[in-house]
């Protein structure tokens, strides 16, 4: 059997967690650069604030309903994932981390050790409830497919008391047959279209299909989510990590930006700090994108949608590359090409991807090989810059006093991770 | 929520317990005079603080104290309190407490009336917490970090 334990509402329980207040109050977090809302608690939900919603679209509701507004702060809810993670390790060997508030456990084996999966199950949920103060459900069944659904059912049917177990033939059938195919696992919009089309609405006709059509239509990834909800597992728990196959870093400004210089102090900035996620990794680079674009929402003052502009240009390197400096000469030669005046600015990102290893690098024929001396010397870099803090060594091209960074107007306090910052007790 | 995932730099996700480690070096037997004894030869391990004050990285939190309500248990203001969330908060134990959405340090005291936090020191008056108070206990009070003057 496998279970997938979810945390509800993370980001917002994350919040809570520090600060006992909030509970019963509205309560929505903010994407990056305070954009959008990425979450929001059941009191938010209700008074109808949508998911993704455009945060000025909310504004004026803030006050009226006493709403508590968060920008999203990565390094506390970071850190509480990883005691989440590390608490259901403490209970079974087998985690997989599937995002920072998801993970699946393999309770195979273990029916000796927890003859009751409910039980151990609710024994979870106090766990982490008293550790972390963070609420989860549980949703237990044969396949990690299944699972899921059972997690679906248990977050919003208040009766399961946060755990639902889904073995029983029977039970699963009826669970299955009032199940919309859009809300299965990996079924996107287009292959939901597909199956209406076919007549296929819930999991369970969908369950019925017969093997060819599936693989057919649905290529062998289709195939295997059908045997995952006749209870075959397909879909194994994935312990290591893999390593990435591509690495993006992109961050809203605070505000628009309109000159090169600021542009270009941003996308340095970035690069180093992708090429410093390429090297923890052990990996190289071979093709680099960049991009640009500006605000989608922004309207002109005469109320007109403002112009807009979006471009990206692709580079392959001569040579796999890890090295901030050669990565960064690169990055600013594309950005200068694609760059255009008069339009005000909203992001700018690069994505690294052709990872290889490190150790794998081929070289060039017709190239001078990737300097050796500089990669050691970012090497050295890393290392000061975990000792002595982020960006306390760079380049001179990231600039000293960005104007461009992230807005974070409703950043909680990093409770768990700086000194500064933790709880007060009088 | 997988989209999130790439957002969060993974330097950023740091364990409070673990992320600054001091290591002393720990001796196997005293000095001597005369011969050195052999075992010397081998340092047997590093002194980890965290070994000694946080027992259970996951459930630790550190908390930093305000005022002098605890100062005749030796908690002064600007002490920092290691608290495990772990722990039952058994009658007497100091614990970190929220009692209507501010945290405070006390002795936990179970009443025939209910919960009754205990300050330590004579200025300040035990606090009971009444039917309707929204009160939770974050942790028991394992260790006091304290800067001598």
């Amino acid at each position: 059997m496998i279970a997938l334990v979810d945390a509800n509402n993370f980001y917002v329980s994350c919040e809570r967690s520090f600060k006992p207040a909030l509970e019963g109050r509205p309560v929505i977090v903010l994407s990056n650069n305070d954009g959008n809302v990425v979450a929001r608690s059941p009191e938010a939900k209700a008074i109808g604030i949508k998911m993704g919603q455009p945060f000025f679209e909310v504004e004026e509701l803030i006050s009226e309903h006493n709403i508590a507004v968060f920008s999203s702060n990565y390094t506390l809810y970071g850190d509480m994932s990883a005691r989440i993670m590390s608490t259901l390790g403490r209970f079974v060997e087998e985690v997989e981390v599937y995002s920072i508030d998801e993970a699946f456990l393999n309770l195979k084996g273990y029916e000796s050790v927890y003859p009751d999966l409910v039980a151990l199950a609710q024994q979870i949920r106090a766990t982490i409830a008293q550790w972390q103060r963070i609420p989860v459900s549980i949703g237990i069944a044969p396949t990690k497919t299944l699972a899921k659904i059972a997690n679906w059912y248990v977050k919003r049917q208040p009766a399961h008391n946060g755990v639902l177990l889904l073995s029983d033939p029977v039970d699963i059938e009826a669970r299955l047959q009032e199940f919309d195919v859009k809300e299965l696992w990996g079924i996107g919009h287009r292959y939901t279209s597909l199956l209406k089309r076919n007549g296929i609405k819930t999991a369970w006709q969908l369950r019925q299909c017969p093997d060819d059509w599936v693989r057919q239509h649905m290529t062998v990834n289709g195939l295997r989510l059908v045997y995952e909800l006749r209870g075959t597992p397909c879909k194994m728990l994935e312990l290591e990590p893999a390593p990435k196959k591509a690495i993006c870093t992109a961050t809203s400004f605070g505000h628009l930006v309109p000159d090169l210089k600021n542009m270009t102090e941003a996308l340095t900035t970035y690069v180093a700090r992708a090429a410093e996620k390429l090297r923890r990794q052990h990996s190289a680079a071979g093709v680099m994108t960049v991009f640009l674009h500006t605000n989608r929402y922004r309207r002109s003052p005469n109320g007109e949608p403002a112009k807009q502009y979006y471009n990206s240009r692709t580079v392959q390197l001569p040579h796999p590359s890890a090295s901030t400096p050669e990565l960064v000469g690169y990055a600013q030669a594309a950005l200068t090409s694609i760059f255009q005046p008069g339009y005000l600015y909203q992001k700018v990102g690069v994505i690294l991807t052709g990872l290889v290893p490190d150790s794998y690098i081929q070289k060039s024929f017709f190239q001078a090989d990737p300097s050796e001396d500089l990669l050691k010397l970012t090497r050295i870099v890393d290392k000061l810059n975990r000792r002595y803090g982020r960006d306390k060594v760079r380049l001179a091209g990231q600039g000293f006093s960005p104007t461009w960074p992230m807005k974070q107007k409703y950043l909680s306090r990093c409770y768990t991770t700086r000194w500064s910052d933790i709880l007060q007790a009088d | 929520m997988i989209a999130e995932r790439d957002f969060i730099p993974a330097e950023d996700i740091i364990k409070a317990s673990v992320s600054s480690k001091l290591l002393i070096p720990f001796f196997q037997s005293y000095v001597q005079a005369g011969f050195p004894s052999p075992a010397d030869n081998y340092l047997e391990r590093v002194c980890d603080l965290n070994d000694l004050c946080v027992t259970n990285a996951e459930a630790t939190y550190f908390v930093r104290v305000t005022s002098d309500s605890m100062f005749d248990d030796r908690i002064e203001a600007g002490d920092v309190l290691v608290v495990d969330a772990s722990r039952d908060p058994v009658e007497g134990k100091i614990v970190v407490a929220s009692l209507n959405g501010d945290h405070t340090v006390k002795r936990i005291h179970y009443s025939r009336d209910g919960v009754v936090l205990l300050p330590a020191n004579n200025k300040y008056k035990p606090i009971s917490v009444k039917a309707g108070d929204d009160f939770r206990v974050l942790g028991v009070v394992t260790y006091v970090i304290h800067k001598p003057m």
